[in-house]
């Protein structure tokens, strides 16, 4: 069932002329070899996930929270991979993808991947300078360090690590506009292969969700059609949802942010409330569009003054 | 002074105030002498009941300076200065410090400090989360007869909007986690940052 509904779904995505326009507009300032190598690597640690089979525990560090600890496990088929995450510290829950097309692929990892990357040859390259070094050592791998500098303000950098010999991440650091670290996981212990089952105690078992037309976002939707006037160069709808939905997400490849809106039934004062953990960001405001008065939030992995300015430019399509 | 004024001043006395509400306060403040008169008293409220000394310092300057420049400055500089033992506005400060300093508990984890500074050891200077260790004193019943009008004689009442945008992450975490784990590398280590999975 899954598989065919992912085709319909993909085939669905890549017709929609909309969709591959923002990309294709991307131009990159330059593209030296030095970028082209880089985008090589980001090319090889997406293909990684679909073709290696691991498992591992992995920490989460987050500025002022405890650090996280989790098990994360990866089979792959020849048709499809099944993922899970298990956490060992917290709430205990067992996050599971399981026989994940391999062919599908979705537009964040679209714009890492050289075959899907389209017209443009220099990519994220377009938003992001890179520089690559010999990495540290991440669960007993060697592996290559590859800084991510975001060309605008718009977004947060990073730093991956990735292995040396498969080209998966290993470890990955988000970098504030500030140059503190906002957010760091990485392996610290890695295994190539099937993987065992765990015995933690899991509280609650979660199966990811698989967005599709009809999946999510469906369940409630608004009494007319918006976008957002205004986005951050290079990013692109995650999914093809309709004008009205009450939630749309978009991607650049590294970042990742969603515009829910609400309509009220009441006018509200006008504000802006913020609430951050990590390198997330969940930006409200009240606003009244069009004699209509809405909540619009922001959540996502990008600085305060982005989510501002996209919350900013909502509006009615009419 | 407006009421939504009044509980940033508050909730920045408490040491819960969030980067919104501490630009707002140093506008208003940098906006009229009255107010920085009013917030000195505050202070000095404040520090009699903690027990410290008051000191006429201009902690608005202060606070001003460390935050314009987040990236700028040698952060552990500002957390020396402020944190000297007689200074008095060490809440004010803990709060600009902790705004300042806060995300590079990570950095000073993995010992790679970009400011090449050792900010956890300078001892004081509490991690976000924490600083209300130093921020919450007990309101004493008597204190209210006093002439100081202080806001924390109120229960620290947020921004509503604040507290709209807490409870928006609670509510849209879980769905902006199942696009992001499916549209960014970490595979589905974004479902680690919803506060609380559902089914």
């Amino acid at each position: 069932m899954l598989p065919a509904l992912c085709k319909s779904w993909l085939r669905g995505l890549l017709c929609t002329p909309v969709l591959c326009l923002p990309a294709a507009l991307a131009v990159a300032d330059s593209c030296s070899d030095s970028d082209l190598e880089a985008l090589q690597w980001l090319d090889r640690m997406t293909r990684s996930v679909d073709e290696i089979s691991y498992h591992g525990v992995v920490t989460l560090q987050r500025r002022g929270e405890d650090m996280q600890v989790m098990q994360i496990s990866s089979r792959v088929n020849d048709e499809s991979s099944s993922e899970r995450l298990t956490q060992l510290t917290g709430q205990g829950v067992e996050v599971r993808r399981l026989e994940h097309p391999l062919h599908c692929v979705h537009p964040g990892h679209r714009l890492l991947l050289r075959e899907t990357r389209g017209q443009d040859e220099c990519g994220l390259a377009g938003q992001y300078r890179f520089r690559m070094s010999e990495g540290t050592r991440v669960a007993g791998r060697s592996s290559m360090r590859l800084e991510v500098m975001p060309r605008d303000m718009y977004r947060f950098g990073y730093i991956l690590e990735l292995d040396h010999h498969t080209g998966l991440l290993l470890r990955s650091e988000t970098i504030g506009l500030d140059h503190s670290i906002l957010e760091k996981f990485q392996f610290a212990d890695l295994a190539y292969d099937e993987g065992r089952t765990s015995s933690a105690d899991i509280s609650l078992v979660h199966r990811a969700s698989h967005p599709g037309p009809g999946e999510t976002g469906a369940p409630h939707s608004l009494s007319g059609g918006w976008l957002v006037r205004w986005l951050p160069r290079g990013f692109v709808p995650t999914d093809d949802v309709p004008a009205d939905a009450a939630r749309k997400t978009y991607t650049d490849g590294l970042a990742v942010f969603s515009v829910f809106i609400e309509e009220l039934d009441r006018a509200i004062r006008p504000g802006e409330g913020l609430e951050r953990a990590g390198s997330t960001t969940v930006y409200t405001r009240g606003i009244d569009l069009a004699n209509t008065p809405l909540l619009v939030t922001v959540v996502g992995e990008i600085p305060v003054n982005t989510a501002r300015m996209i919350a900013d430019s909502v509006q009615w399509t009419h | 002074m407006n009421e939504r004024l009044r509980e940033s001043m508050s909730a920045m006395l408490d040491g819960e105030a969030n980067e919104l509400e501490i630009q707002r306060v140093i506008k208003a403040l940098d906006d009229n002498p009255e107010l920085r008169e009013t917030w000195r008293r505050y202070q000095l409220a404040r520090d009699s009941l903690a027990g410290a000394q008051f000191a006429q310092v201009d902690i608005s300057g202060r606070v001003r300076d460390a935050l314009e420049a987040p990236g700028a400055i040698p952060s552990v500089s500002i957390g020396q200065r402020m944190l000297r033992p007689l200074a008095s506005f060490a809440v004010a400060a803990s709060v600009a410090a902790t705004v300042v300093v806060g995300g590079q508990q990570l950095a000073t984890l993995s010992g790679e400090d970009p400011y090449g500074a050792d900010v956890a050891s300078s001892g004081g200077v509490s991690p976000v989360g924490m600083i209300n260790s130093l921020g919450a004193v007990p309101v004493r019943a008597s204190y209210g007869t006093e002439a100081v009008a202080a806001p924390m004689l109120q229960p620290a009442t947020r921004n509503a909007y604040e507290e709209l945008a807490r409870q928006r992450m609670q509510l849209y975490m879980q769905e902006h986690a199942e696009h992001a784990a499916l549209n960014s590398p970490q595979g589905l280590i974004p479902f680690a940052r919803v506060p609380e999975i559902h089914e």
